[in-house]
């Protein structure tokens, strides 16, 4: 059951983009002011690698070899995570998932109950015909809480170096 | 991500001097050689050698993707080169092959890499855009052609 409060549980999506990582210091700033529960996700996006296989660029050697190192980056982005919000003195659950990535996401909100999906801003010259691009779409559309996109990296880095000092 | 980020006008070739498959890898890895992001070019041909004995990156509709991932480049270089002709590529439906975007990634930016491949799948589905590369007289053309499919 969903809390009274106004925000009780940020989901921090990590996606390895630039952006995720600024998203995640502002989740953390903001459980620290609130006291929210945080947990950060990432997904590695198995299905477009089978779509290269099946569109056969990829052989399948290189659809294992890929999605092995994409699961590697997928877990140091949320050790990174895991490290920025410990020095804040604060836990973050994490999962690391394989699939659809805006599925996955909305599922978790779903089932997490999240009331707050926090993701970093797309490259301002991100093409449309990247994938980033779809399946950022598809979460702003399809996610059942409030969603922030977090601008303002520098901004974010002082808010989030200052807020032991507070 | 954008696949104009990744053009370099020494690297895009109109058209192909080669007609042959791994003088045109070579051909290509030439141009990309000359934008300077090549750390090491025989370990860079190596790969992409190693990778089209797995299977060829002759694919459909006329694109081939000669790719590798290397941590002989620096980030991810890319190469274009338009075969108007048509050449045989070892492709998958077994029609010539016109357009080739080569491409090496070094292994810290595997995430991105997969996209710019993606992306350029994607844009192959357009037949406007492999109309207009096949038609692409020159550099200038390239970079244009490419830019408007982005957009």
């Amino acid at each position: 059951m969903q809390s009274d409060r106004l925000i009780s549980k940020i989901l921090l999506f990590a996606d390895g983009s630039e952006g995720c990582i600024s998203a995640a210091k502002y989740g953390i700033a903001l459980s620290k002011i609130t006291g929210a529960a945080l947990k950060a996700i990432y997904v590695v996006n198995t299905d477009l690698l089978k779509q290269l296989e099946r569109a056969r660029i990829f052989v399948k050697v290189e659809e294992i070899d890929y999605e092995r190192d994409l699961e590697e980056d997928g877990r140091n982005y949320l050790r990174q995570i895991t490290e920025m919000a410990a020095r804040q003195n604060l836990s973050v659950e994490t999962d690391l998932f394989k699939g659809s990535v805006h599925k996955i996401a909305i599922q978790q909100i779903e089932d997490w109950q999240a009331d707050l999906l926090i993701m970093g801003e797309l490259e301002p010259g991100l093409s449309r015909q990247d994938t980033f691009h779809d399946e950022t779409e598809l979460i702003f559309r399809k996610a059942r809480c409030s969603v922030l996109v977090v601008k303002d990296t520098e901004r974010i880095d002082q808010i989030y170096e200052n807020l032991n000092r507070e | 991500m954008r696949l104009s980020t990744l053009l370099n006008r020494e690297a895009i070739i109109v058209p192909l001097q080669n007609f042959e498959k791994s003088a045109i890898i070579e051909e290509l890895l030439e141009a990309v050689s000359r934008t300077g992001r090549i750390i090491d070019r025989e370990k860079a041909l190596q790969a992409l050698t190693e990778r089209e004995n797995l299977g060829s990156t002759g694919l459909e509709k006329g694109l081939a993707i000669p790719h590798a991932r290397t941590n002989a480049v620096d980030g991810i270089v890319m190469a274009v080169g338009i075969a108007s002709e048509g050449i045989d590529f070892q492709s998958a439906d077994g029609e010539p092959t016109h357009l080739f975007f080569m491409l090496l990634a070094s292994e810290a930016v595997t995430s991105n890499y997969v996209q710019v491949l993606a992306m350029i799948a994607r844009l192959n589905l357009q037949s406007g855009f492999r109309r207009k590369m096949q038609e692409a007289q020159s550099v200038d053309e390239v970079i244009e052609i490419i830019r408007q499919a982005e957009e």
